[in-house]
């Protein structure tokens, strides 16, 4: 029996002993120095378009071959886990130490300390060449949580000029109001192409409408320092009656194949009008160049044609550094090399999304003046010169409110809710969410 | 003569048919494999491009961090699964045959972890790899997994069922429970081994997640977090999304095909004969 | 043929715990020993992984689920407020009721689709069984990604599922935005992607089944069904018993299929569990944290409630065991 019991005990530790030595082997340990001494920072990015992991590559490798200080470690992250692997190093203690942080999650991060002040880390005149209304976006109380890259409006208005012209319209005279937009949704639906997309389900609905809430409204289902909701106000009710009308009248597609995100399906020709953030240009230009001669754009129209209300928020990306970073300064020196640096890095980024984002630094724009490409850009000049000047920051409020937003309008274009029963249920859950995550008075001060 | 005519055309028809069906998404996929980036969500529903087009299967043949990624996930999924069997059905052994003190909590404790969301320890379980120093190895892929209780709970399941006259006679004989599990047991566990088998290595294949929270070093990229750097919210690479992932279903039916006949016989009445 | 009486599935051991099933298995069961330390070591591998892997992970998720989450500036005790929070919203109750209502229409279809094909392989030749083998099996090789996106082109207006409708003058119909159709749409591609494995599950057990019952079976007159009703289901409730569980636990988890074909829309009518939570962890405040934790924390508590039930009722029923 004993002797059994030894051969068995051995055959159990052999299995057990085989599982620990792998884990054991190769556990490579991610110290902060490479081997011939350089400090490593490491940098994760949030992924986007092709060419922007192209172009952040290119500079990550420019940056460690132009001195010998610093390793920038980039790791790309798809966008579906970002969250995940996020929290789970935050949750470890190994979060990176630079990161790609949208507008809209600053406060947030700011406010749990997982931001770390870029003032002191970035010369003082970094800051002072930040535009004015995109400084803000990057504010808390005064000091800087990040350092801005780019702003993307969220929705302007694409079309087909040679669609428009056969079914009689002006192609020059895009619409003004949203009743002109659905009368050439209506024109324009012919055959197979439907005249127009717009986003249709929560998740999309939740933050590419805010521009057009500000429109409707001029502010957000939200009081502005978040005590309680406001998505009752009968403004909202109009906004809600033209995504019905829409969706209801069949000349969206009502079954989307792809995320608000992806312009796709204008590109290949399957509707004549196209609600979309100012980065599909760069889609059509990477992926469906016979569009581009064919596409113009426009501001998005404005609920009754007044064409300095906002349409668009500024949406867009920055580079922050981690709170707990044990490399901070280095951290803030490659952001610092990056964003703040030489215009012409910068101007390459832009350039190289074909012109579909916007600057946030003066200097930028002037490298820019001296560049015939960017100059002689259709879509760059009514972008810049129609929809940004107008457009609004992000909220700041958690995903939920507006998730619930985007739900109440989501109800009311499918018809499973009237309009004011659908903003009556998104007021109390706004509410309700207002309340569990005590957000009055917490509104950020930009 | 007739019926059984009947019954073979029957049966033959039935064949074509499930076949056709079941293979129809299979060889879209692989169609679409030869279409342009945009061409495969185009309306209407279209089959065959409209230029065969071989760039994707080449480009992504050609990538050497795919026939890495290939590489390194197979050998994982192999050694993941060959473990997990082992571990396993040992403890299947011990559940559905030996009477021990505590068999009730432990049972409960080993079949559980069957119910737990994911999301519910994705962080601690994080922090525990990180802890122990696994990021970026192979183990960290392979270890966690495979003590699973839905396999162990199958591999009992069938143990459950095998005959008892056989090993009471083994035990009269003097055999250990060790020798009755290695030489009565192991070798009638052909067929659930196989299918247990295949279901490891596709969780093991398919897993994308995991991987992308654990491994950021390039050498043990895995092929789900290749086929994933297609995909953006912004707009897929649908042509080498198809491409890439007809070529990596590739050695899953080769290995489908080598093991399908060890579930043909039932081993089980001829080995104890 | 002498061997075929002890043929019959053995005693659930498992369990040793309860007597009250053992009467009829008693007969057939080995004098047991008490094998202890055999026993604990043969478990103990499994043991320590689960232990190390999942067990402590799972205990320390319980403990931080009573602090509001932070880990930069510590975390707050709130005891059992995120419970009582996700208890009382309807949203995570609507999200159970859909991954039921999807349990409901792919389990119980997934297993009597492989059975009958399982059923079927059996009857065909060795080189038609090899080929149906593998056949069978392809659709499991696909990834759910590829899988949704083939499915959401089906469903078009002018897809295939709308033209196979024309053929008898119906449709269109807006598979994936009618909030009726939406979860029976996706259910499709989750059977397809899961039918597979099952069959090969339920043939590898009913190859099992000794050629010998059938054979006194047939002389004793049974039919087909007969034969389906008294020799193989009675036969299979081990592996069917399997088959229900693993397929609920999968099932009521299921988030790819409408996380991309449909987003949990419209109106959260495909808004499953897993995908409610997914949603609710994506805010970085520790409130959203703390929320979605708590939240996947119930959800493993209904899971597991619900297959104690299945375990017990499976059990119990008399109707197999006579």
């Amino acid at each position: 029996m004993g002797k059994r019991h030894i051969a068995s005990a051995f055959a159990v530790s052999t299995v057990l002993v085989a599982s620990l030595g792998l884990a054991a082997c190769g556990g490579s340990d991610e110290a902060g120095k490479t081997a011939d001494g350089k400090t490593v920072v490491t940098f994760w990015q949030q992924q986007f378009e092709d060419y922007q992991q192209a172009w952040f590559k290119k500079q990550v490798d420019a940056y460690n071959s132009s001195q010998d200080k610093v390793k920038v470690q980039i790791q790309v992250v798809p966008a579906d886990t970002w969250a995940q692997k996020l929290k789970a190093a935050q949750a470890a203690g190994n979060a990176p130490d630079v990161a790609t942080t949208s507008y809209g999650n600053i406060p947030a991060g700011a406010a749990n300390g997982e931001l770390a002040e870029l003032d002191g880390l970035l010369p003082a005149e970094a800051f002072t060449d930040i535009k004015d209304n995109v400084k803000s976006f990057v504010t808390i109380n005064g000091k800087h949580y990040a350092y801005p890259m780019l702003v993307e409006p969220s929705t302007v208005l694409y079309y087909r000029k040679d669609l428009v012209q056969a079914a009689g319209l002006d192609p020059a005279n895009p619409p003004k109001t949203w009743a002109e937009l659905s009368t050439w949704a209506t024109k324009l639906t012919q055959g197979k192409v439907k005249g127009m997309t717009i986003a249709s389900v929560p998740a999309d609905l939740g933050w590419s409408s805010w521009g057009l809430q500000y429109n409707a409204c001029g502010h957000l289902p939200v009081a502005d320092d978040w005590s309680k909701s406001v998505a009752s106000d009968a403004c909202f009710g109009q906004l809600l009656d033209f995504y019905k009308g829409l969706y209801q009248s069949g000349v969206m597609p009502k079954q989307p194949k792809v995320g608000y995100a992806d312009g796709s399906p204008y590109g290949n020709g399957e509707v004549a009008m196209m609600a979309g953030g100012s980065w599909v240009v760069g889609q059509l230009k990477n992926e469906f160049p016979k569009m581009i001669d064919k596409t113009a754009v426009a501001a998005f129209p404005s609920m009754d044609g007044d064409q300095t209300k906002p349409t668009a928020t500024l949406g867009g990306w920055t580079l922050s550094v981690d709170g707990k970073s044990k490399v901070k300064e280095q951290a803030a020196g490659f952001i610092g090399w990056l964003l703040a640096g030489d215009p012409a890095i910068m101007a390459d980024f832009f350039k190289s999304s074909g012109f579909s984002k916007y600057t946030v630094r003066a200097t930028v724009d002037q490298a820019l003046e001296t560049n015939p490409d960017a100059t002689a850009d259709p879509f760059m000049k009514t972008i810049s010169e129609q929809v940004v000047p107008f457009g609004k920051a992000e909220p700041a409020y958690p995903w939920e409110i507006a998730l619930a937003f985007g739900t109440a309008i989501e109800s009311a274009m499918k018809g499973n809710a009237d309009v004011p029963a659908a903003l009556k249920k998104a007021d109390g859950e706004i509410n309700d969410i207002i309340k569990k995550q005590s957000l009055a008075g917490t509104a950020p001060v930009r | 003569m007739t019926p059984r005519l009947f019954q073979r055309t029957a049966s033959a028809v039935l064949v074509v048919l499930i076949t056709v069906s079941v293979l129809f998404p299979l060889a879209w996929m692989a169609i679409a494999g030869f279409k342009g980036r945009n061409e495969v969500l185009r309306s209407p529903f279209q089959f065959f491009p409209d230029m065969w087009r071989f760039d994707n299967y080449v480009d992504i043949a050609r990538d050497p961090e795919f026939t890495r990624a290939m590489g390194v996930t197979f050998a994982g999924a192999l050694i993941f699964t060959a473990l997990s069997l082992v571990v396993n059905s040992l403890a299947a052994y011990a559940f559905a045959r030996l009477e021990f003190r505590g068999k009730r909590f432990w049972w409960v404790y080993c079949v559980m972890p069957m119910f737990i969301p994911m999301m519910a320890i994705l962080l601690t379980s994080f922090m525990v790899v990180t802890k122990l120093g696994m990021l970026n190895t192979m183990a960290v892929l392979i270890i966690p997994g495979v003590a699973s209780g839905a396999q162990m709970f199958f591999i009992r399941q069938f143990y459950l069922g095998f005959p008892v006259a056989v090993e009471e006679a083994a035990m009269i004989d003097g055999a250990s429970r060790w020798q009755i599990f290695l030489k009565l047991f192991l070798p009638q566990s052909a067929a659930p081994f196989v299918v247990m088998g295949i279901a490891s290595y596709l969780a093991f294949w398919n897993a994308y997640v995991w991987p992308i929270l654990t491994i950021t070093d390039p050498n043990l990229t895995q092929i789900m977090q290749f086929l994933g750097t297609f995909r953006s919210a912004r707009g897929n690479d649908w042509g080498m999304l198809m491409a890439g992932s007809t070529l990596a279903s590739l050695p899953t039916i080769l290995l489908l095909l080598v093991f399908q006949r060890f579930i043909v016989n039932g081993v089980r009445i001829s080995g104890i004969k | 043929m002498a061997l075929t009486p002890t043929l019959a599935p053995g005693p659930q051991t498992a369990d040793a715990g309860r007597s009250a099933r053992g009467r009829r298995g008693r007969v057939k069961t080995p004098p047991h020993r008490r094998d202890n330390r055999t026993a604990y070591l043969m478990i103990a591998p499994m043991v320590i992984l689960l232990g190390i892997f999942v067990m402590w992970p799972l205990v320390y998720s319980v403990y931080l689920s009573t602090y509001e989450i932070n880990f930069y500036r510590g975390s707050t005790f709130v005891g059992l407020q995120f419970y009582r929070y996700v208890l009382e919203s309807p949203d995570f109750w609507h999200s159970i009721v859909v991954g039921l209502y999807y349990s409901a229409l792919t389990v119980p279809a997934m297993i009597i689709i492989a059975l009958l094909l399982a059923s079927f392989i059996k009857t065909l030749s060795r080189r038609a069984a090899a080929f149906m083998k593998t056949t069978v099996y392809l659709p499991t090789v696909v990834s759910t990604v590829v899988a949704s996106v083939l499915f959401v082109l089906i469903y078009q207006d002018e897809g295939v599922a709308n033209w196979l409708l024309s053929l008898i003058s119906f449709g269109p119909v807006n598979w994936l935005n009618d909030p009726q159709l939406a979860l029976p749409a996706i259910a499709v591609p989750g059977i397809w992607l899961g039918f597979g494995l099952t069959t090969l599950i339920l043939l590898a057990a009913l190859l099992d089944i000794p050629e010998s019952y059938y054979e006194q079976a047939a002389l004793d007159g049974a039919g087909f069904f007969a034969r389906l009703w008294y020799v193989t289901l009675p036969l299979l409730k081990n592996v069917l018993l399997y088959l229900f569980v693993t397929g609920f636990t999968l099932a009521i988890q299921m988030i790819d299929l409408p996380l991309i074909m449909t987003n949990g829309g419209p109106s959260e009518a495909t808004n499953t569990p897993n995908l409610y939570i997914f949603n609710t962890f994506r805010d970085v405040t520790p409130y959203a944290t703390s929320y979605s934790l708590t939240a996947s924390l119930l959800l493993f508590v209904v899971i597991g409630a619900i297959s104690a039930v299945v375990f017990r009722l499976v059990r119990s029923d008399k109707a197999i065991d006579g």
